[in-house]
């Protein structure tokens, strides 16, 4: 008896604290959450906090993945150090955070992160979600398959399996064009590439970069020429209502166009993976200016 | 922001669906893991030399690995080793592995509390060892494991949103696509927490009243 009531006593206790924590304010760690209409500039939220919280990629080489020292690189990546050395006066004040593609945009609505720079093609769905900054690369979906496979064109792929990683453009442009096509969704692109490679699809569609760096180092699969849609435009996106973040970001990329900064950095990263006869100027999209 | 209904009734139909699918997983996994912990634990309890080690072993395996790595084995490894299964076979496997390891020390469990003077009574009024079992051991051991057992039924019915990871278009599956799809992510969470109350709360007590029910012939109210 004395046990019961000694339990619901804890479990009463354990109940109010689990509720306070709910009631708590925003720790001193973690973005504003007012990003809509911030009372104090939200660069200065930034620089109190001393780091750049920025939302990657982990496993889309060139563009954000783990290098073998265990250090998060690549494209997209090495631009959120360019942007924590400009605001804070070091490229390693910056706190790196690993997304999937289905999880960049909660994450900015739940202000776990300042900025997403995490290869997000624009589309119009997105631009009511977040806020988008001048670009920084341009894409086409396209569909990967095994070389011996019957697909020779995309409607080819009507009544098969076409896998897609949740979340990607490719998930949206087959739901909103093909409803009817069986598509098999993972979470992360490795674990759609091991998928295709198990034989559980027909194809992966996929932004069209990671496939051909993808396909250049695992022979045996080719890229279908047609593309799903129109080429897009990638860029970084920030809180929906920051237009502050927003803007600082797009004089940046103005800035870091300047110094040729994504050429180098497609020259560091991503011209090895790419066709000889890639122009870089097909694939980023120099200061934020996109020409479609 | 706001909170849009209209969109979230829109998707109501793929939700039940997706109940659907979760109790279908959630049901079958339950009965298999029920099955190998019965044989498990009747050997456990019969002492069955070698097999008693294997079980041991197996049980220690399952109940130390997570189950979404051992998802991840079944669907992504094996493959590798030319064995291809759906991820609707993967996820009854996985979920098998796990729920018969747990209720394996269950049943064991509620077998060694039953009190050795009610085997010892039984054998002096001249029960054989089957009727010791039939009329003795196995209505008490069965009404001194419900509780847990119910416990883990639950248990294995919440764990079925991690086989949403190999694609299995479950609760937790089609709650990712919409938000990724339409980026509602809050009423899609919503919609998912409230589902799963509906779902798991009116069991939860279904459980216990039907546990009273059955405890009440042996223990008085």
């Amino acid at each position: 008896m004395k046990t019961a009531i000694t339990s619901k006593l804890l479990l009463s206790v354990l109940g109010l604290a689990l509720l306070a924590g709910c009631n708590k304010a925003e720790e001193p760690g973690k973005p504003a959450a007012n990003g809509a209409a911030p009372a104090t500039s939200y660069l200065e939220t930034i620089k109190a906090r001393d780091k750049l919280i920025v939302g990657v990629f982990t496993d889309k080489p060139p563009f954000g993945y783990v290098d073998e020292t265990g250090r998060y690189v690549g494209f997209d990546t090495d631009i959120g150090r360019a942007l924590a050395k400009s605001l804070l006066g070091d490229e390693n004040k910056v706190e790196f955070v690993a997304v999937e593609p289905a999880s960049r945009i909660p994450f900015l609505q739940s202000d776990k992160v300042d900025l997403i720079l995490a290869n997000m093609t624009v589309t119009p769905e997105r631009r009511e979600a977040v806020e988008f900054t001048n670009p920084n690369l341009r894409v086409a979906v396209q569909a990967l398959v095994a070389d011996g496979s019957s697909v020779q064109k995309l409607d080819d792929l009507a009544g098969k399996t076409t896998i897609v990683t949740t979340g990607t453009t490719a998930d949206i442009w087959l739901t909103k064009h093909h409803p009817d096509w069986k598509l098999l969704k993972f979470e992360k692109n490795s674990e759609s590439l091991q998928a295709l490679a198990n034989g559980r699809g027909d194809a992966y569609a996929q932004d069209n970069l990671i496939l051909f760096s993808w396909s250049k180092q695992n022979p045996g699969y080719r890229v279908l020429a047609e593309k799903l849609g129109d080429e897009a435009p990638i860029a970084p996106a920030v809180k929906k209502g920051n237009i502050e973040l927003r803007d600082w970001v797009n004089t940046e990329l103005a800035r870091l166009g300047e110094q040729k900064y994504l050429l180098k950095l497609y020259d560091q990263y991503v011209r090895k993976e790419l066709s000889d006869d890639t122009k870089p100027e097909s694939v980023i999209v120099e200061g934020g200016k996109w020409q479609g | 922001m706001s909170f849009d209904v209209a969109f979230i009734l829109s998707t109501l139909p793929a939700f039940l669906k997706a109940v659907g699918v979760t109790l279908q997983v959630g049901l079958i996994a339950i009965a298999t893991s029920l099955l190998v912990a019965v044989l498990n634990a009747a050997i456990l309890v019969y002492r069955t030399p070698y097999l008693q080690r294997l079980v041991k072993l197996y049980v220690e395996l399952a109940r130390n690995t997570p189950l979404l790595i051992q998802l991840f084995f079944v669907y992504f490894a094996l493959p590798t080793l030319g064995l291809k299964i759906s991820g609707f076979a993967a996820a009854i496997i996985t979920l098998t592995f796990l729920g018969g390891a747990y209720l394996t020390e269950v049943l064991r469990a509620g077998v060694e509390a039953v009190p050795v003077a009610q085997l010892e009574s039984g054998r002096s009024i001249g029960l054989s060892e089957g009727q010791l079992l039939r009329h003795v051991i196995l209505p008490q051991a069965g009404i001194l494991s419900l509780p847990s057992l119910f416990a883990n039924f639950i248990f294995l019915l919440k764990e079925t949103t991690v086989v949403s990871a190999v694609a299995v278009p479950e609760l937790l599956y089609t709650t990712k696509s919409y938000i990724a799809l339409y980026y509602k992510t809050y009423e899609m969470l919503a919609v998912l927490t409230l589902i799963c109350v509906l779902l798991f709360l009116p069991l939860s007590l279904l459980l216990s009243r039907l546990e009273r029910r059955l405890q009440h012939g042996q223990f008085g109210s």
